[in-house]
């Protein structure tokens, strides 16, 4: 699995030469386009979104281009990000995912809600805001099927995504830095449960790895140690709760639990069963 | 210029020759406590609203974890910002997860980029449930450039918003446009706290712009306060290891906040709690000599593209061109990644000057005493803008 994930990665390096799909208004019947089209790089994204643009940029974004269509009094503003590979597109979509409501089978995931929709395919990342106030379902729903069918690239999601159980679940998504806010963890997946969070975040060998390992228990102070996978410790953290973290080769991973009843260590090692 | 704008000129620009005065003319703070991690926390009032702020905030939109936030809480932090619009709505529901049970005793802002009243009061609304609280104690229409922006609609939300006990404070946010929108606002009286880019690469009018709100009591919020700086600074270019490493960030943010009467807080942003401990250090430690000469390096660097609007090429262009506002202008695009707002501004120029060429001219008159390499500027500001 480990080659898989990464040779994903590769191949989304590959993917990245490819040409950024510019959305156009006559993609669906009807629209037309309001104002000049838009293109913004990393350096100049401030530009159009002064105030969000550090949560694209965390997330690798290289390019936007944009449009906005009107039909009636009716705007869809829609831009289309190249984030670099696809596992940081499908990233910042986890990262936009409203958990609460329902997905939508889009790319390698989406969500409609009544003024927005957000799906991710290959390495792009896709947006489309409507104004005004109202319920733009229909509408966001045609636009996101002919959008999807101008980018190529991936529709599968992360390996990962798998791993971890869905019971109790409340969200999962791909933090880019400092997993559990802790800068050792640098970028993984982290899933949010009712009871506490799981996480597996990646390395870039066994070795780093364990040095990581090390440098955690050393944070952690009082560690006792667990036998799962290759290695693992437990330990108490006040904002974390009960921690179990195991390493599997080049992965770490492991649960944080916040509330009593939970075993950390079942769930850690059932998790490191599914890491491959 | 006025002599409180040539004043802040000196000390944002001449960061290596001020460095001993700086550090004499540090202010006071106005309560510090000493805690067992022994960070000094220093606590500003927030302008007229009488809000006590930690120095130092936090700015949640890249927070990894509400982990990160609940600690911060407990350390001392006391002031939180967040928006609407931050994760599609899920940054606020960790934010107010994580202060659950420190809503009563920290300030919480947010912010909403809706155009109009009634939507702004819809994320208003939104926000309110999202963080798990009946009020904001600020609350930004975010991202203003100009005064037209900040409408008579949007204002009268928040007015509508503080009568129902929504709010407690109106604020406006800013990422450009300050030295005419900061004036502007400081004159508002319907708006109670300013949220403002802010760091030591950006146009000293920013500054003087800020210290007149604070003069007017309104509050300062500083934002940017580091990314704004290093933000052309990548891996692999050589100022990267000793601006990133090397103390650089933190020294950023001690230069953001080193004088209250022109920024009451600041909100860097946050990512884990390795940062949040080390931006807890800015307080209560002055910006040193080191870290002026880290910052000075990185104007250094800058040095033949930034202009500081001394005024000394003033009247200098055999064409009439006038000089230090087309640099800035440019600067804008070039510093501030802003080309829509730098190329609007070019065209506002008269026409007469706008058609120069500088490349037309055998040579030129204007020499900047600070090695800004004048010619070279400004023939890039003609060829991004004058088409």
């Amino acid at each position: 699995m480990l080659k898989i994930v990464f040779g994903a990665a590769l191949a989304a390096g590959v993917l990245a030469a490819q040409t950024l799909p510019a959305p156009t208004c006559n993609l669906v019947p009807g629209w037309t386009q309001s104002g000049a089209a838009r293109t913004y790089e990393s350096d100049n994204l401030f530009e159009y979104m002064d105030g969000n643009a550090e949560g694209y940029l965390i997330y690798g974004f290289q390019k936007m281009q944009g449009v906005s269509c009107k039909k009636g009094e009716i705007t869809f503003v829609m831009d289309v990000s190249d984030m670099g590979d696809a596992d940081s597109a499908y990233g910042i979509f986890t990262a936009n995912f409203d958990s609460r409501q329902p997905g939508n089978k889009i790319g390698m995931g989406g969500q409609i809600q009544p003024r927005r929709a957000v799906f991710s395919k290959g390495q792009y990342y896709v947006e489309i805001g409507a104004n005004p106030e109202g319920d733009h379902t229909a509408a966001l729903t045609e636009w996101t099927a002919a959008l999807e069918k101008t980018i190529s690239g991936r529709t599968d999601v992360p390996p990962a995504m798998s791993w971890f159980p869905t019971e109790k679940r409340t969200g999962l998504r791909l933090v880019p830095e400092s997993a559990l806010g802790l800068r050792l963890l640098k970028r993984g997946y982290v899933a949010q449960y009712d009871f506490g969070k799981a996480f597996v975040v990646f390395e870039a060998s066994p070795e780093s790895a364990a040095a990581v390992m090390q440098k955690l228990k050393a944070r952690f102070g009082d560690t006792t140690p667990a036998t799962i996978a290759d290695e693992a410790f437990q330990a108490n953290d006040k904002y974390l709760g009960k921690l179990c973290f195991f390493r599997k080769g080049s992965y770490i991973g492991g649960y944080t639990i916040s509330q009593d009843g939970n075993d950390g260590v079942a769930l850690a090692t059932a998790l490191a069963d599914k890491v491959r | 210029m006025s002599s409180s704008r040539r004043n802040f000129l000196v000390a944002g620009i001449g960061l290596p020759a001020l460095a001993t005065a700086s550090r004499s003319a540090d202010p006071e703070p106005q309560t510090r406590t000493r805690r067992p991690s022994d960070i000094q926390f220093e606590y500003r009032t927030l302008g007229n609203t009488g809000l006590k702020v930690t120095a130092v905030g936090m700015g949640c939109m890249v927070t990894s974890d509400g982990s990160v936030v609940e600690r911060a809480a407990d350390m001392g932090i006391t002031y939180f910002d967040t928006a609407r619009g931050y994760s599609g709505g899920n940054n606020e529901r960790m934010v107010g997860a994580a202060l659950k049970a420190k809503r009563n005793s920290i300030t919480l802002s947010s912010k909403s980029h809706a155009r109009t009243g009634p939507e702004a009061l819809n994320d208003l609304d939104t926000s309110l449930k999202e963080l798990g609280t009946d009020h904001l104690d600020i609350w930004y229409l975010h991202n203003k450039t100009k005064p037209e922006d900040v409408t008579d609609d949007l204002l009268e939300a928040q007015q509508t918003a503080k009568k129902a006990g929504k709010i407690r404070f109106a604020g406006v946010s800013t990422h450009s446009g300050q030295p005419t929108l900061i004036p502007w606002l400081a004159k508002n009286p319907h708006v109670d706290v300013v949220l403002s880019a802010y760091n030591f690469t950006l146009d000293p009018g920013v500054g003087a712009a800020l210290e007149q709100a604070a003069a007017a009591g309104k509050g300062v919020v500083a934002m940017k306060v580091m990314a704004g700086g290093f933000r052309t600074i990548k891996p692999g270019d050589p100022a990267y290891p000793k601006l990133k490493q090397d103390g650089g960030l933190l020294a950023a943010l001690k230069w953001a906040m080193r004088n209250p009467k022109v920024v009451h807080t600041t909100i860097p942003s946050i990512t884990d709690n390795d940062q949040l401990e080390e931006n807890l250090t800015a307080m209560g430690h002055p910006i040193s000599v080191a870290e002026q000469k880290l910052l000075a390096e990185r104007m250094e660097l800058i040095r033949p593209l930034y202009c500081r609007t001394c005024g000394e090429c003033d009247d200098l262009c055999r064409q009439g061109l006038p000089v230090a506002d087309m640099l800035r202008i440019l600067t804008y695009a070039d510093g501030y990644g802003q080309f829509a707002l730098g190329r609007e501004r070019f065209l506002e120029l008269d026409p007469a000057h706008t058609s120069v060429k500088c490349g037309d001219c055998p040579s030129c008159t204007v020499q900047c005493p600070h090695g800004v390499k004048v010619v070279e500027r400004l023939i890039r500001a003609q060829e991004l803008f004058a088409c």
